[in-house]
């Protein structure tokens, strides 16, 4: 376990090494402090409920850019050979990553906690609403993280890695949008497999056990995906 | 401490090793010889189990390396023909990580760390990014990665690539003090480099081993009449020049 904390230490140092942590965390809080605010003004009610739904639609947009470079840069500048060369399972390296990157989210997520104290300050929001809400938008921000980490493992080139992540969000993100061209089973399917209708309960105050499920699996089987692709060197 | 038996490598319909077999004894410095494409780079990165053989079997200390991949990861230090340095780290942080990601004990590191910078000539350094480090530095930087968590087998690829002579002699000087702590295996393309240090030659050509020799007997036996004396080069340059003959002829 030490070895999956030091690479997940490593991972985290290396956001706050470069600008490009502190800019991406400057304008995405400056961009959730407008919309906080043009939403407050314009709805009147105490909830976070609206925040959260927008807060998902940017993070579609921004966590590519974060996990662009997890397993891409390691290989086009050669240290993933160090790494796979050192006395570490794929597991271990897939984890260490994660973990490094969950943990830059989860101070973003962490930094608009202040709304909470606002909305409060104003009324009396439902808190558990509010703390499912963040539980969803956390689950939703790991898994969004877990496909970014998968597609950094296929390609030395970040691009092409932000690039397929798009792919895969945009289509998890919308698949709920196509539900009116079909019917039946399909419809079904693409409305469940949106993480708009799962992160719509969170937003509310429920918390079901199949949205928990449907974020964890997502999870495991990405996080599985990224092990076998290391482990394959299916980049080479 | 490594024995490899008729290991092949094929990339697709490309064979890169072509049934490649020989053992190294423990405490030896062996310099391994070839041209650029002739597989020392991945012979040595099936030896590290970075990449798995497509036949073949390799023991080193006693495992099996298909086997026991992650004990033998344990035991190995490598350093590749592009030292694997994190460049916005400084020298001591990096090499605190490389002894957590190689599981030196809690306890062990400090001494680890003071013992490596001493050993590698960067305690001056240790406080500077990596970056802003000079290409010397850098190569003896990523031995001492390959070195901290005091393995038995050290595996350098092209350690001297790039550097000016000055760096070079500094390099050299570190990999023949190895010697008293462990088994090392040696690629370089300078073959005075190779002599200086080594006490064996393994020479590959298009994936197969076509000489493994002592070095004192290799000199001592060609210079029984030689005018001039021959050198490594020369031997090297000999070795290629017949065996392209002797295909020729053959075809």
């Amino acid at each position: 376990m030490s070895k999956v904390i030091a690479l997940a230490k490593k991972e985290l140092n290396e956001y706050f090494s470069s600008p490009i942590a502190y800019i991406i965390l400057i304008a995405t809080l400056s961009l959730f402090n407008i919309f906080f605010f043009m939403i407050i003004d314009q709805n009147r009610e105490v909830s976070l409920r609206d925040v959260f739904q927008v807060m998902e639609f940017m993070f579609v947009f921004l966590v590519p850019l974060l996990t662009m470079k997890l397993f891409s840069e390691e290989k086009s500048t050669g240290t993933m050979e160090f790494l796979l060369t050192a006395p570490l399972t794929p597991s271990m390296l897939v984890l260490g990553k994660y973990l490094g990157i969950l943990g830059f989210f989860t101070i973003l997520i962490g930094m608009t906690v202040i709304y909470y104290l606002i909305v409060e300050y104003f009324g009396s929001p439902d808190p558990m609403s509010i703390l499912s809400g963040y539980l969803g938008i956390w689950l939703e921000g790991a898994f969004f993280i877990a496909i970014g980490l998968l597609t950094s493992s296929w390609t030395r080139n970040q691009i092409i890695a932000a690039m397929m992540s798009y792919l895969i969000l945009f289509l998890l993100y919308f698949s709920s949008s196509f539900t009116q061209y079909f019917t039946g089973p399909m419809e079904n399917f693409l409305f469940q497999l949106s993480t708009r209708t799962h992160l719509e309960n969170f937003a509310i105050g429920i918390i079901t056990p199949s949205d928990i499920i449907y974020y964890l699996s997502g999870i495991l089987l990405c996080l599985a995906l990224t092990r076998i692709s290391i482990d394959n060197r299916l980049w080479q | 401490m490594i024995i490899a038996n008729n290991v092949s490598k094929n990339f697709g319909s490309l064979q890169v090793l072509d049934n490649v077999s020989f053992e190294i004894n423990k405490g030896d410095i062996v310099g391994f010889l070839g041209k650029n494409g002739a597989g020392k780079t991945t012979l040595m990165r099936i030896l590290t189990s970075f990449l798995a053989a497509s036949s073949g079997k390799v023991m080193i200390d006693g495992d099996d390396i298909a086997e026991h991949s992650l004990t033998i990861r344990q035991k190995i230090g490598y350093l590749p023909e592009t030292p694997p340095l994190y460049t916005y780290m400084t020298v001591q942080n990096y090499l605190k990580f490389a002894a957590e990601i190689k599981g030196v004990a809690v306890n062990r590191r400090r001494i680890q760390l003071a013992k490596v910078l001493e050993e590698c000539q960067l305690e001056q350094v240790k406080r500077k990014t990596i970056a802003t480090l000079s290409k010397g530095y850098k190569q003896r930087l990523g031995i001492a990665q390959a070195i901290i968590h005091e393995p038995k087998l050290l595996i350098l690829d092209e350690p001297t690539s790039g550097l000016d002579p000055m760096q070079i002699q500094q390099v050299l000087a570190l990999i023949k003090n190895q010697q008293e702590q462990r088994t090392v295996l040696v690629s370089s393309h300078t073959l005075a480099e190779i002599e200086q240090i080594a006490q064996r030659v393994l020479m590959i050509k298009s994936g197969q081993i076509i000489l493994d020799e002592s070095l004192e007997l290799l000199l001592k036996g060609k210079n029984d009449n030689p005018s001039p004396p021959l050198t490594l080069e020369k031997i090297f340059i000999n070795h290629h020049q017949e065996l392209t003959q002797a295909t020729a002829g053959g075809i």
